[in-house]
């Protein structure tokens, strides 16, 4: 083995995160998992989608009646008219049309527009509100069981209030009370999701706490914020990653659902504003409806997908 | 030998747990000299190791909780002192060495990592130097390929180099005092062998004081300057392990003697003590060793004794050596 430089303070902290050999193997377990990847080059695709997809189409809110409810590329409608002069239906074909590829609204806007400024608000909602959540439930899950005591009673017992509040009607007020902002919706979110992590990461840290490394170190010197910080949150922190992979299609569902029936920033174009805006073309246009409602789909299949195969790759007892 | 650098005085750790109060440690005595190696010898859940944590004020509280006593080290009460001092005193001054070193080390960093955060975090090094201590250290410690190790993760490395890794660790900040709480009882003979040559060498070269706890009787004689030998949370026997090897005086001393295999007394089968350790949460009244003892007086059922000094360091705490009692050897 060659000689070279061992990392100390800072990096070597940054080397339990990302360990070249350790990535490459967690990597080699993934692949394994087909629908696993599949998910992952979904979530990339629509990564991509979100940050560079809006340069390149029309402004999602420009709307154009003369160019109302035009089907997808490859899909026609039929439109019947009647006349009064003629008495007669003027049954007219409408087709897709190459410049709206995947169809446009009852207001004429473009599809592709609204759903590609969708995917950019249903990723920036899902990552960051679960990044709030797991962030407050790693700090509350360790702190509880590592201090335990008064403090994991009070930690818990709150945690269960949190728990039994109606979630939805929570977020339905708080947006009511301050207006339906994207941060808001945003903040809300993350404030009310971090209980299922407070609980998981307590669970696993309770038991960590009782390994000897911990009274090791506790033995060596280590200060509560030390062990907390170096030894318990890093052997947590597969755990961590799983699980914010699997609670952002939740997130993304209740941004949707929030959207849909109308609390959704009304500056913005998400999918559940286009859900909202195609329910009532059900029976005429109904790529309005479908097209996000696919997307939403396809987006929370990804997620769960990739956050089972990532569980699978950290988890050293499953045989892949 | 020199004045004590650690003395425990009447410690007394004891657990509320919902079926009653364990008494795991219950008064108890014992000073350590600067420069030597004591043994703690008992039995398994007699306390030795709750005492050690005691030192330390390691277990984990509640449940338990040190009702009396005092921890006396260089003029410091370790029971009464801040969180703050104790934790300066933690490593620095008196350092722990655990029986599984399989599980003693953090599993998510390399050995070189805790290590170094060892160093870093009690004297503050510059990168390089904190990088040669590390490396001096496991070389101290006869790993061999001392760099190589330090990349290691704990589950590429053998049990023996794992707790050889963990004394290093402990060793890294030069503490006064070492604890080694059944530092072999997880590892195979020659790693024994090699694990108590170090500490042996340890004691010599750098002058160190060890609390060596262990229940086996051989590596007393091996490593040990003086012994206390522990019952139901109590040290009934103090005295050099010359001592306590040749001439036992408390019955469950020379019970646990006489329990050593002997090659040349031909015997078929090994003599044994009859009974258990006490139920920690139902001490018998008077001297907790009187059910099991062969030597059992009327008084033993009644009266506790106390510690009788019954020569030049040598005290045992039995009713047949007490100033009211008749008892003779």
């Amino acid at each position: 083995m060659t000689e070279s430089k061992i990392p100390v303070g800072k990096r070597a902290r940054l080397s339990v995160y990302f360990n070249k050999r350790l990535a490459q193997y967690y990597w080699e377990r993934l692949q394994k998992n087909k629908l696993s990847l599949a998910g992952m080059g979904f979530i990339i695709f629509l990564m991509l989608l979100g940050i560079f997809g809006p340069f390149f189409t029309q402004d999602p809110t420009y709307s154009d009646f003369n160019l109302a409810n035009i089907p997808p590329l490859g899909f026609s409608r039929q439109e019947s008219v009647y006349d009064i002069k003629t008495n007669e239906f003027i049954t007219t074909v409408i087709e897709g049309r190459p410049d709206h590829p995947l169809g446009t609204d009852s207001k004429g806007r473009d599809m592709l527009a609204m759903l590609i400024s969708g995917a950019r608000i249903s990723l920036l909602v899902g990552l960051i509100a679960t990044g709030i959540a797991v962030f407050i439930g790693v700090v509350i899950g360790v702190l509880s069981a590592y201090l335990g005591g008064w403090v994991d009673n009070v930690l818990m017992r709150f945690t269960d209030i949190m728990m039994t509040f109606p979630f939805f009607l929570l977020l339905v007020l708080i947006v009511f009370l301050f207006g339906p902002s994207l941060a808001i919706i945003v903040l809300v979110i993350g404030l009310t999701g971090w209980t299922g992590a407070a609980r998981l990461i307590r669970s696993e840290a309770l038991s960590l706490r009782t390994r000897d490394f911990i009274t090791a170190s506790r033995a060596l010197g280590a200060s509560d914020g030390r062990i907390m910080f170096n030894h318990l949150i890093p052997n947590v922190a597969s755990l961590i990653i799983v699980m914010s992979t699997l609670s952002i299609p939740g997130v993304i569902m209740s941004e949707a659902a929030l959207s849909f029936i109308g609390l959704g920033d009304p500056m913005r174009t998400s999918w559940g504003t286009i859900l909202n805006a195609g329910q009532h073309t059900l029976d005429t246009a109904w790529w309005v409806a479908v097209e996000p409602g696919i997307m939403l789909f396809l987006t929370v299949l990804s997620f769960n997908f990739f956050g089972d195969g990532l569980r699978d790759a950290f988890d050293p007892q499953a045989s892949i | 030998m020199s004045s004590a650098i650690l003395e425990v005085e009447n410690l007394n750790t004891w657990f509320y747990t919902r079926r009653g109060i364990v008494k795991a440690v219950n008064g108890m005595n014992y000073s350590l000299y600067a420069g030597e190696c004591l043994c703690l010898v008992g039995e398994s859940g007699c306390g030795k190791s709750v005492s050690a944590l005691s030192l330390l004020r390691l277990f984990d509280s509640p449940p338990g909780k040190i009702v009396q006593g005092r921890v006396l080290y260089n003029g410091t009460d370790l029971v009464a002192c801040s969180p703050d001092r104790l934790r300066a005193v933690r490593g620095k001054d008196i350092a722990m060495v655990f029986q599984n070193a399989q599980s003693a080390l953090n599993p998510v960093f390399t050995v070189g990592d805790q290590m170094m955060e060892q160093i870093k975090a009690h004297d503050g090094l510059d990168r390089n130097d904190v990088l040669t201590k590390a490396k001096m250290l496991l070389e101290e410690m006869r790993i061999p390929g001392a760099a190589r190790a330090l990349k290691m993760y704990p589950h590429q490395m053998s049990g023996g180099m794992k707790q050889r890794a963990m004394i290093a660790m402990s060793l890294s900040c030069d503490p006064k005092i070492l604890i080694a709480d059944e530092p072999t009882t997880s590892v195979d003979v020659t790693i024994r062998a090699q694990i108590m040559h170090i500490l042996k060498d340890l004691k010599a070269r750098r002058n160190m004081s060890i609390i060596f706890i262990t229940h086996d009787l051989s590596l007393v004689s091996e490593i040990g300057d003086r012994a206390a030998v522990v019952y139901a949370g109590k040290v009934v026997e103090t005295a050099t392990v010359t001592n306590i090897m040749n001439n036992p005086s408390h019955p469950y001393t020379s019970g646990l003697i006489s329990c050593l295999p002997d090659i040349s007394s031909g015997m078929k089968r090994l003599p044994s003590i009859p009974g258990n350790t006490p139920n920690p949460l139902n001490m018998p009244a008077g001297c907790p060793f009187h059910p099991r003892c062969s030597k059992a007086m009327e008084i033993c059922r009644r009266v506790e004794p106390g510690l009788v000094h019954i020569a030049d360091d040598h005290t045992v705490a039995c009713h047949l050596y007490g100033p009211g009692a008749g008892g003779s050897r």
